[in-house]
């Protein structure tokens, strides 16, 4: 009850949201608790668990409803998204590490029947052995199944990116899945305050239900979908299709979406490249996710002792901003790609953001020399790795040759 | 569960069809016909889902042809039980959340003994322990992988000859295992309601008990036994016959379980011979008389138990040794 004493507070205070101190996981909760989510399964494994933990609990004290599956398996867990998504329900999974990996069948048909749903990936390294540190490739087996995947690096834009990437997949001129690919531990397990924006305000401006053109539904009328395909009939048409949808997200439906949701929740996102210290730079380091801010804090580091060194990060790998990327790298003599992820026996012996970065940059005007760090096993880098990263390539430059093209810094024994 | 949703007599079933023309299954399929007679008993508030197999690849045909005559879609050979309850989830939470009409929908999960007896039990039976009603899964078994060439699978019975399971110079029988009662796992789970094996030649039985299957108010299974003649190496004209064969011999008991009650629902006065039923599928030709003796006994033996059971209204455990 209010007092005649106390004078009420203005309105424009009241509605200053809270900040919250939440880690990744949690923050990710709250976005599918405000995107309305309709269908959840989850299955355990570390380090993404703690969104389905958080979800349950919400679901548990009434905060939101949805029917929350508790799957026997990650194979069960990507098959009940993407069947409760072809009724028309909105729906979310996630997975980590192998668990993914054993769900593959089930994630490659969600993004080929093209079911919208968002799963998070909480990246972590693959078996054998065992090991629970961060490693890319889990969720990069999927870079080229039709599956859109962002790429935040805090829980904040954990928070922000999985409610935009409903928008983008449901968009219809997309209809294609997102990952929201975390990096396990350093944004799922890290808390950092967050600012949760308005939930009326995205739902009604940003956000509306997911409307399925041709549902699975006996009131919509008889569909037969996802059936047998005849290759010499709509094979390579089929394929073509997710192609077309692919390039209609990265063109036009993601630049819209943040352009919107950052008017609607306040917010100053690029929607795929973000720099630092790069308007005079020669030298860049390339990321992707949480370790951005210690590449920026090598940066820093090296730009007090005069080295003209900056920072450029990619909010996607699927679709892979390639053209960004090269504006952004337009005018450096070098590029160190810090990757957490791998191809054995790919070109070089490289990761994959590295070989992914050095094919975009072959159309370039000039083309700057490339170095690869390796970060695998989830041993964590720390900045000083990161500032070495920064001398090798200030010494390629000088040298105007790469004289080693991949470098694994963490690795104990003699790097051959 | 009413009385009227059971039909009592073969006229009144409607003329109505959901599965219709334009398949591309082998003339006799045992798991076509069933398809037919499940959906018939359905009607139209329902959804299919159908694994890959014999029922996914031989129906629908991109840009050619599709038979149901109701919404439609494919799950993962491994996939069919949580299709079946992502399907009924997302109905539930559009309900529930008023996003769409509130209404009784059917989920009708049609789907073969390789995808339901091995590759996608766990789904199976972690879908069984939840409470969609109207969520049916009806697992087809015509003993084999038959899409993929005839291929053995837990539910093949002793002594078939499946290409995975061939008999050779040295090797008399086929199939050394025996097979497995997916039913009896289904009636395992506690809770659920309604259980039943069935088989195409008897439809007045099987239609009914999809009736009450879905009317049951959770999820349910029924194990039909479809006759195949491309695996069973028989001629497409005796499908019907050799279903019922199967039943007349014991070796496959028609019974229910309905809210934790059990009971036969054919009961052959005397059963014939099994060799009457094997003798005329290729797949057995290289048993010895002795071989087929041997399957005699472990049918005898069984039938002591389901005899029992009926009598007792109760399940307990056959093949306990
Ligand atoms: C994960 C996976 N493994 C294997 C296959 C190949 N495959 C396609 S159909 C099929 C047979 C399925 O057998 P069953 O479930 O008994 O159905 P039927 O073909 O007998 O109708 C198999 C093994 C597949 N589609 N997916
Ligand atoms: S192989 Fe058997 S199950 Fe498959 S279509 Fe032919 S008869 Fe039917």
């Amino acid at each position: 009850m209010s007092s005649a004493r106390v004078k009420p507070l203005p309105p424009e205070l009241v509605a200053v949201p809270r900040k919250h101190v939440w880690h990744g996981a949690r923050a990710v909760a709250e976005a599918v608790r405000i995107a309305d989510v309709d269908v959840i399964a989850a299955y355990p494994i570390r380090p993404y668990t703690g969104v389905m933990n958080a979800i349950a609990q919400m679901i548990a004290d009434g905060q939101m409803m949805a029917e929350l599956i508790v799957a026997d398996s990650e194979h069960t867990q990507f098959e009940v998204a993407k069947h409760a998504s072809t009724v028309g329900a909105r729906t979310f999974v996630g997975s980590s590490g192998v668990g993914m990996i054993f769900a593959t069948e089930a994630i490659i048909v969600t993004a080929l029947a093209q079911c919208p749903v968002v799963a998070l990936a909480g990246c972590r390294a693959l078996d054998d052995p065992g090991n629970f540190g961060m490693e890319w490739n889990d969720v990069l087996t999927y870079r080229d199944y039709g599956w859109m995947i962002s790429w935040p690096m805090s829980p904040q834009e954990a928070l922000d990116a999985t409610i935009v990437a409903f928008r983008v997949s449901e968009d219809p001129r997309v209809l294609l899945p997102t990952f929201v690919a975390v990096d396990g531990a350093t944004v799922t397990h890290i808390s950092g305050p967050v600012l949760a924006p308005d939930e009326k305000r995205i739902r009604e401006g940003f956000l509306p239900p997911y409307k399925p053109p041709y549902p699975l539904d006996p009131d919509f009328g008889p569909v037969t979908k996802a059936q047998h395909v005849a290759p010499s009939l709509i094979g390579p048409e089929q394929r073509k299709c997710i192609d077309v949808a692919m390039k209609r997200a990265y063109k036009e439906v993601i630049p819209e979406a943040w352009k919107l949701y950052n008017e609607v929740a306040g917010r100053d996102y690029k929607p795929f490249v973000e720099s630092w210290f790069m308007e005079d730079a020669k030298y860049a380091l390339v990321t992707m996710g949480a370790y951005t801010i210690n590449a920026i804090a090598a940066a820093k580091r090296m730009r007090e002792k005069g080295v003209k060194v900056g920072v450029v990060r990619s909010r996607y790998m699927r679709p892979f901003p390639y053209i960004e990327l090269r504006q952004a790298l337009e005018n450096v003599e070098s590029v160190g790609v810090l990757d957490f992820s791998f191809s054995f026996g790919s070109p070089y012996s490289g990761g994959v953001l590295y070989t992914e970065l050095k094919s975009a940059l072959y159309e370039a005007d000039v083309r700057p020399l490339i170095t690869n760090f390796l970060f695998l096993g989830g041993r964590e880098p720390s900045v000083g790795h990161f500032v070495k990263a920064v001398e090798i390539i200030q010494k390629y430059a000088e040298l105007k040759r790469v004289e080693k093209n991949v470098h694994w810094l963490t690795l104990k024994g003699e790097d051959i | 569960m009413s009385e009227e949703i059971l039909f009592k007599t073969i006229k009144e079933i409607p003329p109505v069809d959901y599965y219709v023309s334009g398949r591309r299954t082998c003339a006799g399929c045992g798991p076509a016909l069933g398809y037919k007679l499940v959906a018939k008993a359905a009607g139209p508030k329902t959804i299919l889902l159908g694994p890959t197999g014999c029922m996914y690849v031989a129906n629908a045909h991109q840009f050619l042809t599709s038979p149901y005559a109701l919404p439609w879609y494919h799950a993962q050979l491994g996939g069919g039980g949580a299709a079946g309850l992502g399907t009924a989830a997302g109905l539930r939470a559009l309900m529930t959340k008023g996003k769409r009409k509130k209404e009784d929908i059917n989920v009708v999960v049609y789907g073969g003994d390789g995808g339901f007896a091995d590759i996608g039990l766990a789904g199976l039976s972690g879908a069984l322990t939840y409470d969609y009603p109207r969520l049916l899964f009806v697992l087809y078994d015509n003993e084999a992988y038959a899409n993929t060439g005839v291929q053995a699978s837990s539910t093949t019975p002793w002594g078939a000859y499946t290409t995975f399971t061939p008999w050779g110079k040295i090797k008399r029988i086929g199939n050394d295992r025996l097979k497995k009662n997916v039913a009896l796992i289904a009636a395992a789970h506690p809770g659920i309601r309604y259980v039943a094996t069935a088989c195409v030649s008897y439809p007045l039985d099987l239609m009914n008990k999809v009736r009450k299957a879905l009317n049951a108010g959770g999820p349910t299974l029924i194990h039909l036994l479809v006759p195949c003649p491309k695996g069973w190496f028989f001629d497409a004209k005796d499908t019907v016959k050799v279903g019922r064969l199967a039943v007349e011999t014991g070796m496959w008991a028609l019974w229910e379980y309905d809210h934790g009650k059990f009971r036969l629902t054919v009961k052959p006065a005397q059963r014939k011979p099994v060799k009457e039923y094997m003798r005329l599928q290729g797949r057995f030709a290289n048993l010895a008389d002795e071989d087929i003796e041997y399957v005699q006994k472990l049918v005898d033996q069984e039938w002591k138990y389901w005899e029992e059971m009926d009598k007792l209204g109760k399940l307990i455990l056959p093949w306990a040794r």
